[in-house]
């Protein structure tokens, strides 16, 4: 095709060519567009031709449009795939020049936009063939509709609901009709490797450290700020009615459901961004952390407002019991989902660890991805949420089974993640710019949209500054201000917004959702994803951090490194204050769990009281005991995904690298050293002082065993 | 009342979603089921089970339970609507139940017959899969693969031996079996189990067609696990994978052939259509396989995509996937593009990809292909009991068991004597006995059976097909180890170790002139084209290669200063080793065990070798006659590869 065929000249001597070259790509999707014109123009006419043939073509004629209808399903996904070939090699061209202003999401949305300018007002309108038919013998609908049409018996499966004032306005364009995905695509197959992934590779250090923080802006925040939104528009939505803009029902539960989806933020251009730069490691966490579970919580959220549903006849006001009834389903949904996803990681884990599959990384891998989509299934069937037991499950797979994969098969899994969330990324990206017009039931409502602006940053507002006030009287490394502004200015709306506004789009209100989430969306990835750069310069947030280097710069602010020194006293205290709860999560998982799951940790029969020995002795894997020796089984205990699953299309990592590992050579020595006077201390001491030491020595010793492997 | 409904549709819908989450459930489940019981037998070297094989076993008992131990529900749906307005059938219909505006998405036409109380359950319904999945959605990673991982340099110096039994042997196949059908449904008719106007002669072709397209993946996996003698293998593989492009295509245009006036007679004008048809869907989608490919190789060679992995993988995967999207958009095989474009871009693209990308694409889709493989075996065991419309006939199986025999043997030996004429290295018998006996049934030749259940015919083919290749997968696949010892074939042979003979042995010249000769004379086609490809295309599309400058005539100096990159001055040293690398044993099938050992003595051998052999055969290559000139090219490729190692 034409469209890839040129991008090779456009693009392809780019690398030495002057900057007008440049110009040519955004051209690129306007070819793109034009092909497609003329594509569905040819099958306009050809379907055209058929449906004036006579009766007696008629088999021949159906048969001909399935197949008409299968190519223009390639037509449309191959629209999609070049737009995604293309972004992929703008991305390219971006980075290799350093341009940060967009991000490779901001940009395939402009794609879409584009493309979708194009089949919009390009591409000619298909006679609206369909035809309206009274059913009188039914009262309720079926999956599948067998039809005699004179004597030729026809399948027909549903595929939705229409509300009787759309009929005419049923998409009337084939080709348009081609690129609208079934929003279920995105909940079932796009998101879960996303979120998937985001699960996998959190950063767990970090993120435990900040656990606590984390977890009350991403529960607590988002409610606040589902209220606060929920609220505001509540206001908005009477100020239409007063002034007769508003032409159909919007009720209380509507503004609260549109709060609870716009209140999923996805700074993925912020991060992006922030991992290019190496920013701060606990800004990092904090936003990244947040993100991911404030995701979670969205959904949920976002299910059990759907399920609220007072009894009596005024089905929406407030109903205490109604409420709390909808508090239940949050919780019950919320906490079944994260059992789903623990439980199979779990299991995954078991399996990894008793049987030698490692021999065979392919299938180790295959299992791998399969337990892990089957916790999505497994928790949709359910009745759960799948995307928040993909979450979970990644989490918990990244905690203990990847540490009883093959090395191989850490790579392949680790990559083959990466690949499938950075597909799906922009292929949502690029999608909602494409919807942005082809989408045909936009309500554009000027004052709802300004409203929902204002009511975002009042309620990002509303999150960020009391939570982190709170947060900082009990941390004792305070959030700073400037901190608090940047997670302010990343309250960027992303994929998560979008999938959840386009999953239902049947009423006016939800229209208008609609349409409000993708306009934000767009504003907050291209301005506020653009405006990074300069906001962290002008917050004079350190820059240039890298994640592997941290530790001795932060040495004095929370951990103990070392071990003495007048800072391990106060850092130790720290720890203590802040997070005892997880300490003692963390000593439970490094005594029992993780010897129970995979292959590293002090032998259960050590840790175990006496009268279960013979269970400690079954569940303990002989390596453990083959790799007493400390030096072994301690880092392959914390190596995890510290550095390993860090996006590796971030440029210029690998010097960093060099620095520390010899940085690092040199204390790895030492490191051995303590560990082997300290070893017996770790196994008879009391727990809060040997898990001290453990966590000390996890944060030193995962940079020699990376570097070796 | 609106609102009761509502809620009702609402729960239905509900219903359906989580339908489909079982509905996946159920496979994820026998896939994980699958992987664990391979591993088993791979732990304890069972041979006699392959993956594939214990995947259709574990469908099939899922199938029973599903059958035999789920209530029939909803029969309801069952009932079939009068229409007397409508005239035809439109591909959306909005049917107003009680004031709810409901649309209807037309999925396909049932004959009437097919309307049995079976189509109210609601758990066999959405056990089957809509059949273009496959061909949409399954097959295109494994044939990509299959292309993506064909041992090259075996593969190329059988090629005429491979071209032959793919292309001549599947149409011979193809015409004996619908033959020796035809003649089973005329005794069909005689015994009254068919009526007259069912069964034409072109349905028999059809069914020869579909039935030729051998998958022998099992005995593949069983030569590669006991290193069997690499020329058998490659001409198993490769008559397998190009065999499936031939007989899908073939398919196709068997389907399309329809004379005018009476339709399922001979016609003359309509044969030569068909054979058009053929060659047409052919050649475009190779050139559309091999565009793709080369748009990806320039893509990669011209950017420097290889900076950043992921990037460079994602491209290599969306402009792959767009090669099959591409070809189906313009109504040719999107399959045979597929396949195509996987030879190339191991051929081009692979040499400018990163390290990184090439093990990332190859595990990719060694991963894939894995997955969608067993996905598909599994389904096969399950339909065999959740498919609706099955039509047992035992006299037509009988003769599609006896067919597919006569075929196979009325293809290989006729075909391996003629060959065996023009070769040097003749195709010995054992040799010929074992590819007779690999003639199993596999993904492909099922993909096409289900493709098309409509009519009573294509039914009882689709049960046939069924049978076919559970009795192929599970008796032939087990009988492979027995029947290699019994015909004395070569086991042990290690790819690797047969490269590091290669070398030495053609250092002496007796095995040298022969060799030598043997390649002369079957391959001079081949010669030609690669030194052109050596010459042009592959400087013009990687890094490797002489430099244009140097191949081009003097007048088109510029084009080829600008089409050649800078690597290829700087490093014409390394140049011809990572030219030659592609993909010959990296892509192998890893998961196989201890292959790694055999990796250091060649790897030694290659760097003593290195400095004395290459830089005189270097000239020779560029003054030299051509024959010579290729056949240097070829002993030198061997050491870069052990060099590589």
């Amino acid at each position: 095709m034409e469209p890839g065929d040129a991008a090779r000249p456009g693009s392809g001597r780019a690398t030495g060519a002057p900057p007008p070259r440049l110009l040519l790509l955004p051209l690129l999707p306007l070819l793109l567009g034009w092909g497609l014109r003329v594509a569905a123009a040819a099958s306009a006419s050809s379907s055209g031709a058929a449906a004036e043939d006579s009766s007696a073509m008629e088999e021949l004629a159906t048969e001909k449009e399935a197949e008409e209808s299968h190519r223009q399903d390639s037509v449309s996904l191959l629209t999609f795939i070049l737009l995604l070939t293309l972004t992929i090699l703008t991305i390219w061209l971006f980075k290799h020049r350093r341009v940060r202003f967009l991000h490779e999401t901001g940009l395939a949305m402009i794609y879409g936009l584009i493309v979708g300018v194009i089949l919009r007002y390009g591409t000619p309108a298909t006679s609206g063939r369909d035809k309206s038919l009274s059913c009188t013998q039914e009262d309720r609908a079926f999956s599948t509709l067998l039809v005699n049409v004179s004597g030729k018996f026809f399948e027909y499966t549903l595929k939705g609901e229409i509300s009787p004032g759309k009929i005419n306005s049923v998409e009337q364009n084939d080709m348009l009709r081609k690129v609208t995905f079934d929003p279920e695509v995105f909940f079932n197959i796009l998101l879960p490797p996303i979120i998937f992934h985001a699960g996998y590779s959190l950063k767990k250090r970090h993120f435990f450290r900040n656990l606590g923080s984390i977890l009350a802006y991403a529960f607590l925040g988002t409610a606040v700020s589902c209220f606060i939104i929920g609220n505001l528009m509540y206001g908005v939505v009477k100020l239409m009615k007063i002034m007769g803009q508003l032409s159909d029902k919007f009720y209380y539960t509507d503004c609260l459901f549109f709060g609870a989806i716009i209140s999923a933020t996805d700074p993925v251009t912020v991060l992006a961004i922030f991992n290019e730069l190496h920013a701060d490691v606990d800004l990092y966490a904090l936003l990244f952390g947040e993100s991911v579970l404030n995701d979670a919580v969205a959904i949920v959220l976002s299910s059990s407002i759907v399920a609220y549903q007072p009894a009596g006849l005024n089905t929406h006001a407030f109903d205490a019991a109604a409420f709390f009834k909808s508090v239940g389903i949050f919780l019950g949904i919320f906490s079944g989902s994260f059992t789903m996803g623990a439980v199979t990681g779990v299991v995954t884990a078991l399996v990894t660890k008793f049987t030698k599959l490692h021999c065979f990384p392919l299938l180790e891998t295959a299992l791998f991805f399969l337990m892990s989509w089957s916790t999505f299934l497994l928790a949709e069937a359910c009745g759960f949420t799948g995307v928040v037991a993909v979450l979970f499950c990644g989490i918990t797979q990244a905690h203990y089974t990847y540490n009883n994969l093959s090395v191989e098969s850490r790579s392949r899994t680790k990559q083959l993640f990466e690949v499938l969330h950075f597909l799906a990324e922009n292929f949502i990206f690029s999608y909602m710019g494409l919807a942005l017009f082809t989408f045909q039931k936009h309500v554009f409502s000027p004052i709802f949209i300004i409203g929902a602006f204002v009511a975002i940053f009042l309620g990002r507002a509303a999150h960020i500054y009391p939570l982190s006030f709170f947060l900082n009287l009990g941390r004792r490394h305070k959030i700073g201000w400037n901190f608090q502004h940047m997670m302010m200015f990343s309250g960027l709306r992303g994929a998560m917004a979008f999938a959840l506004a386009i999953r239902d789009t049947a009423s006016y209100a939800r229209q208008m959702m609609f349409t409000t989430t993708l306009l934000i969306v767009f504003f907050t990835v291209w301005i506020i994803g653009g405006g990074t750069t300069p906001m962290l310069s002008w917050l004079n947030i350190r820059v240039g951090v890298d994640p592997d280097q941290d530790p001795p710069p932060n040495n004095d602010s929370f951990q103990v490194l070392q071990g003495d020194g007048p800072d391990s006293a106060r850092g130790n205290r720290t720890k203590q204050e802040s997070a005892w709860i997880f300490r003692l999560w963390y000593s439970f998982d490094h005594n029992y769990l993780k010897p129970i799951l995979t292959h590293s940790g002090p032998p259960l029969t050590t840790t175990l009281p006496a009268w279960c020995g013979l269970l400690a002795r079954c569940l303990t894997s002989p390596q453990v005991y083959d790799n007493q020796e400390p030096l072994r089984e301690e880092d392959s205990d914390f190596i995890l995904t510290e550095g390993d699953l860090t996006l590796t299309y971030g440029d210029s990592t690998v010097t960093a690298n060099g620095s520390s590992s010899s940085h690092t050579a040199s204390t790895s020595l030492e490191g051995s050293r303590r560990m082997k006077s300290s070893s017996e201390e770790v196994l008879e001491r009391d727990l809060g002082m040997g898990d001290q030491k453990v966590s000390s020595r996890g944060t030193r010793l995962v940079f020699p065993l990376e570097d070796n492997a | 009342m609106e609102r009761q409904s509502r809620v009702m549709s609402e729960k239905d819908e509900y219903q359906f979603q989580h339908q489909g989450a079982v509905e996946l459930l159920v496979f994820n489940f026998l896939l994980i089921l699958t992987i664990l019981t391979i591993w088993l037998f791979k732990n304890h070297r069972f041979r006699f089970l392959h993956e594939t094989g214990g995947a259709m076993v574990y469908g099939l008992i899922m199938g029973l339970i599903l059958r035999y131990a789920t209530a029939p529900t909803d029969i309801e749906s069952g009932t079939v609507y009068d229409c007397v307005k409508l005239t035809f059938s439109p591909s959306t219909l909005l049917v107003n139940i009680t004031d709810q505006v409901y649309e209807y998405k037309y999925k396909r036409e049932i004959s009437q017959h097919n309307i049995n109380p079976h189509q109210g359950n609601a758990i066999l319904e959405k056990m089957t899969f809509d059949p273009e999945i496959f061909f949409n959605v399954l097959l295109p990673p494994i044939i990509f693969h299959a292309g993506y991982s064909l041992k090259k340099r075996h593969f190329f110096q059988n090629l005429g031996s491979i071209l032959t039994y793919a292309f001549l042997g599947t149409a011979i196949s193809c015409i004996v079996i619908g033959l020796i059908m035809y003649g089973f449904v005329k005794a069909m008719i005689h015994a009254g189990q068919l009526k007259t106007g069912d069964f034409h002669f072109t349905d028999c072709l059809f069914f020869g067609s579909l039935m030729s397209a051998t998958d022998p993946v099992t005995v593949l996996a069983i030569f590669h696990e006991l290193h069997v003698d690499p020329d058998l293998y490659t001409l198993l593989f490769g008559e397998s994978v190009l065999n499936d492009a031939v007989a899908i295509v073939l398919t196709y245009s068997i389907s399309i052939y329809s004379p005018k006036e009476n339709p399922n007679a001979f016609d003359a004008a309509a044969f030569f259509q068909s054979v058009g048809n053929f060659l047409g869907i052919f050649a475009g989608s190779f050139a559309m396989g091999s565009a793709y490919a080369i748009i990806t190789a320039l893509l990669t060679k011209f950017t420097k995509l290889c900076e950043f992995p992921m990037l460079e993988t994602g491209l290599f995967f969306l402009l792959s996937w767009s090669a099959f999207l591409s070809a189906e958009a313009a109504g040719l095989t999107g399959i045979v593009a597929v396949l195509f474009c996987g030879v190339t871009q191991a051929h081009y693209t692979y040499n400018n990809l990163s390290s990184d990308s090439k093990i990332r694409t190859k595990q990719l889709f060694e991963f894939m292909n894995f997955l969608a493989e067993n996905v598909i075996f599994c389904y096969m065991g399950l339909a065999l009991f959740t498919f609706q419309n099955h039509i047992f006939n035992a006299l037509f199986i009988l003769g599609a068991f006896l067919a597919i025999f006569v075929a196979r043997a009325c293809n290989i030996y006729p075909l391996s004597f003629l060959l065996n004429l023009g070769r040097k290295q003749k195709i010995p018998w054992n040799f010929q006995h074992m590819m007779m006996f690999s003639g199993l049934r596999g993904a492909i030749a099922f993909a096409l059976a289900i493709r098309n259940t409509e009519s009573q015919p294509k039914q009882m083919m689709f049960t046939t097909t069924l049978l076919l290749v559970f009795f192929t997968v599970w008796v032939f696949g087990g009988g492979t180890t027995p029947m290699l010892t019994w015909l004395q074939i070569r086991v042990g042979v290690d790819l690797d170790e047969n490269l590091k003979e290669d070398p030495s042995s053609q250092h002496q010249e007796a095995n040298n002139l022969d060799k030598n000769m043997t390649k002369a004379e079957s391959a001079r086609l081949f010669r030609m084209w690669y030194s052109f490809d050596h010459k042009y295309l592959k400087p013009i599309l990687t890094h490797s290669g002489p430099p244009l400058t140097t191949t081009l005539p003097e007048w088109c100096g510029p084009i080829s200063r600008l089409l050649t990159s800078p690597q290829a001055y700087g490093e014409q040293l390394k140049e011809d080793d990572v030219e030659c690398i592609v993909n010959q044993d990296e892509l192998a099938i890893n998961y196989q065990e201890q292959a790694s050992s055999p990796c250091s003595p060649p790897a030694r051998l290659g760097l003593d070798q290195k400095a004395s052999p290459q830089t005189p055969g270097k000239e020779n290559i560029y003054e030299g006659d051509l024959g010579l000139g290729g056949y240097e090219l070829k002993l030198e490729q061997t050491l870069g590869q052990s060099q590589l190692n």
